[in-house]
């Protein structure tokens, strides 16, 4: 199943600094032009071919959720990692992995005790969700503008949202972003093309790494070519706060000791 | 160039079983017969379970390795890919809490042949000789009920069995020196040095790591791809799958994968009589042994012990002491950030290849006991991405921007040592497994003593990372490795086991993994588990038929049998130690 994004208005788009205008949608936003990790999978063993090859190719269709519940959490996650600035034919499909989690019960190998089932989550945040936009927005999410629905994710983020009280007692606020950013995360970043955007030279056996030191790029990677931009006007999410929280992450595996 | 010189790379077709790009094994193995009664059931074949498998074999017992997960074959069933990877942990259901709760799961727990020792970065640092008597020195924890001179040996010999690379001269608990050299260093081990060496503080460079450096038998040394904590398909870093379960099934061992233990049974004697578990299909099976070894890790190992609760052991199997599943520890692993104004690509390189141990012992000066170790770590896309919205709250717009920063990127992993205390501790959650049996719920709690140490150990990371060079730092909170649940000890009143693993209340009972660990230090905890089970193996070598007949305990040493080593790693091929 192909994801379905709506066509994309400039007020959507990231911008240029000096000029404030509107970037167009690029088939590979990022600081590494012409950089293909799938252009070297002829290098990388068989299993590892198959696995990143099918998650290009066929993206799980949909299993678990409802269409209507497919559709929201679509919009929702259009918001936790917007894609506008992608061409259509390259945006990464997230709620179809996410589905796909759910749909066979994958979890992390844990709940926290102030969190309810995974499928519950996904089942009375979307009632979360929507009874805050009503209470600040006056709609539900799927009818409000796009800057709305950053607001009233924003306020979610923040751990402040201001309805649904009975639903925030069930199930930690903190806790359920951390959820939901967490399967946008791991779906966007588990896709090649996002490893083009950022660089990372992704799978390497059997060929391996020679250039270890001094950020040096095999000589398959390539340079990076910074271009500055701004997120686009709608957008609340720009910001980042990096005062020690001493949060905890939800995850547990990578490059960990 | 954009095919390979050979064409493309493509998995062995004649079914050999690969463990990592060139050994292979020939299945079928030996499959005891159903009614059959093997001299020990092993349950879990991680790192303890896999050591204890190719010692007990090759010594002669009849031994089977009862193991939840698959036997994995490297070449199929692994892939250099994190979201690929998630069926390397242990996944089931648990519940976590407490005011501190631990992530479990990817973050501490293994499933399959191997363990945790599959997915580890490996750092093989020893414990130090002060962490076997904090209480003496310190007046916190608890002394362990052997002292460094009684593992020294098993160090030194399963630094060989990985083998463990590193410098050929570590300065810090009781100093050694690596037979294997280090590696070569990546952008991180860099940062590390640099920071390091502004502030004047001595750094290991290049391990020491269960990382081959150069090849070793069937096995290929490092490639640098940095996908270490996603199974090693080259079968460069040592894991019990690769080191060790080759040569127990060699010597006659089983291993039955996929078979979830769930009850251990006790006879009227108050001897363990066997196990039953739940084959791949879900049928039920009862599986006769002389004595039980527990190997199944700090959470899974207390949880079947309270599940196997019966009359005259109604708080669970083993536990008159009431310590079962308390005195559970993590280490703090605090992941400091630094971006550099130039690339680093920390995806090169193993996470694990540089560490300072400076810090490690207790410091007058501090306001707390005990310390910590800072560590080189690499995490990849998706792990980094989650390290962004945990450390700068970045979603949205926010976190495509720092993620096209991904490669500016260095980390370090504060390792530090959290005291073992009462509460925190495994309980059974009402929640059950698939199986219809009670979960394990894990209870956390942070007290002064770590907080402070957290807090400093966190700022000193912070100041390498800026003497490197970093031009904005950042942290995440988290912790690393479980150990504790089923200490040993010399009282039977506060202890679970025995200084040889062996249950103070049912005498052929077992524990051996990272459970029986009374305090932990900051160390990685890999290899002392494994040398643990290399001296339970001989304990129960020495002991001989006694340990399937008597209820005595002979509290004496055994002498270390270094002949019961897999081939080539001990008194044979290079290096030739003896």
């Amino acid at each position: 199943m192909k994801p379905n994004f709506p066509a994309v208005e400039s007020s959507l788009l990231p911008r240029d600094p000096t000029t404030l205008e509107a970037l167009p949608p690029k088939q590979q936003p990022g600081y590494y032009p012409g950089f293909s990790t799938l252009s070297q999978s002829a290098f990388w063993d068989d299993a590892t071919r198959q696995v990143v090859d099918t998650r290009v190719k066929q993206p799980p269709s949909r299993k678990f959720f409802s269409p209507e519940a497919w559709a929201f959490w679509t919009a929702v996650f259009a918001h936790l990692v917007p894609q506008t600035d992608r061409t259509p034919d390259r945006q990464i499909p997230l709620v179809p992995m996410l589905d796909d989690r759910l749909a066979a019960n994958r979890t992390v190998g844990y709940r926290f005790e102030d969190m309810p089932q995974d499928r519950v989550v996904y089942e009375i945040g979307i009632d979360a969700i929507n009874r805050e936009a009503e209470h600040r927005h006056g709609g539900e999410f799927l009818v409000l503008s796009s800057r709305h629905r950053d607001e009233v994710l924003k306020a979610i983020e923040q751990g402040t949202p201001e309805a649904a009280p009975e639903i925030w007692k069930k199930m930690s606020v903190k806790r359920f972003w951390q959820i939901i950013m967490t399967d946008a995360i791991d779906a966007y970043y588990a896709h090649p093309w996002a490893w083009d955007e950022i660089g990372f030279g992704g799978p390497a056996y059997p060929r391996a790494y020679t250039r270890l030191e001094r950020g040096e790029p095999e000589p398959w990677e390539v340079e990076e070519k910074r271009y500055d931009w701004l997120p686009p006007v709608t957008a609340v999410s720009g910001e980042v706060d990096g005062t020690d929280t001493d949060d905890q992450s939800h995850h547990g595996s990578g490059g960990t000791h | 160039m954009k095919e390979p010189l050979l064409g493309a790379f493509k998995a062995p077709k004649d079914g050999k079983h690969m463990l990592g790009a060139l050994q292979s094994i020939h299945l079928p193995m030996r499959r005891f017969k159903d009614d059959e009664e093997v001299d020990y059931a092993i349950v879990g074949v991680g790192s303890a379970g896999g050591v204890l498998l190719q010692r007990l074999a090759r010594a002669g017992f009849n031994v089977v390795g009862l193991e939840a997960g698959p036997f994995w074959d490297t070449e199929r069933d692994w892939v250099s890919d994190e979201a690929g990877s998630h069926n390397l942990y242990w996944t089931e259901p648990r519940v976590t809490g407490g005011s501190d709760p631990l992530a479990l799961g990817a973050n501490n727990c293994g499933k399959g042949v191997g363990g945790g020792s599959v997915h580890w970065a490996s750092f093989t640092p020893r414990l130090h000789p002060s962490d076997f008597e904090v209480y003496t020195r310190d007046g916190v924890g608890v002394d362990w009920p052997i002292d460094y001179a009684d593992i020294k040996p098993y160090y030194e010999q399963l630094e060989l069995e990985m083998p463990v690379a590193g410098p050929a001269y570590y300065p810090w608990g009781h100093p050694h020196g690596y037979a294997y050299g280090p590696h070569p260093m990546g952008g991180v081990g860099n940062a590390l040095i640099k920071g390091c060496t502004a502030l004047n503080i001595p750094v290991s460079i290049g391990g020491p790591v269960a990382i081959l450096s150069g090849s070793h038998g069937d096995r290929p040394h490092c490639i640098y791809r940095g996908f270490c904590i996603q199974g090693c398909k080259v079968g460069a870093k040592a894991s019990t799958l690769i080191t060790h379960v080759p040569d127990a099934l060699r010597k006659g061992a089983e291993i039955r994968d996929l078979c979830m233990v769930w009850r251990i049974e006790l006879g009227k004697d108050g001897r363990v009589r066997g196990v039953h578990y739940f084959d791949g299909k879900g049928e039920s099976h009862f599986q006769r042994a002389k004595a039980v070894i527990l190997c199944g890790y700090a959470i899974e190992t207390p949880r079947l012990l309270l599940n196997s609760a019966c009359s005259r052991h109604e708080n669970g199997l083993a536990n008159s002491s009431g310590v079962l599943g308390h005195y559970l520890m993590a280490q703090a692993g605090n992941v400091i950030m630094g971006r550099f104004d130039q690339p680093v690509r920390m995806y090169k390189a193993p996470p694990a290849h540089a560490l300072t141990e400076e810090f490690y012992e207790t410091d007058p000066k501090n306001d707390f006991a005990r310390g910590y170790a800072i560590q080189t770590v690499g995490p990849l896309p998706q792990a980094f991405g989650k390290q962004m919205l945990a450390s700068k709250r970045a979603w949205g717009w926010g976190l495509r921007r720092e993620m096209m920063d991904y490669n500016h990127w260095a980390a370090f992993g504060l390792l530090g040592e959290i005291l073992p205390w009462d509460d925190n501790r495994v309980t059974l959650a009402e929640d059950k497994d698939r199986f219809g049996l009670r979960v394990a719920h894990v209870n956390f709690n942070l007290r002064d003593n770590d907080k402070k140490l957290i807090k400093a150990g966190k700022e000193k990371t912070k100041q390498v990372m800026q003497a490197a060079g970093a031009t904005e730092i950042v942290q995440e909170g988290r912790y690393a490795h479980l150990v504790g649940g089923c200490r040993m000890g010399s009282d039977s009143r506060s202890s679970v086991v025995d200084k040889f693993g062996r249950s103070h209340d049912v005498a052929n009972l077992f524990v051996c993994d990272g459970s029986l660990f009374p305090t932990q230090g900051s160390a990685n905890p890999g290899l002392t588990i494994q040398a643990l089970a290399a001296r339970t193996a001989d304990y129960l070598i020495s002991q001989g038929d006694r340990i399937f007949t008597s209820n005595d305990r002979d509290m004496t040493n055994p002498p270390i049998r270094p002949e019961l080593a897999p081939p080539e790693t001990w008194g044979k091929g290079v290096p030739r130690l003896k």
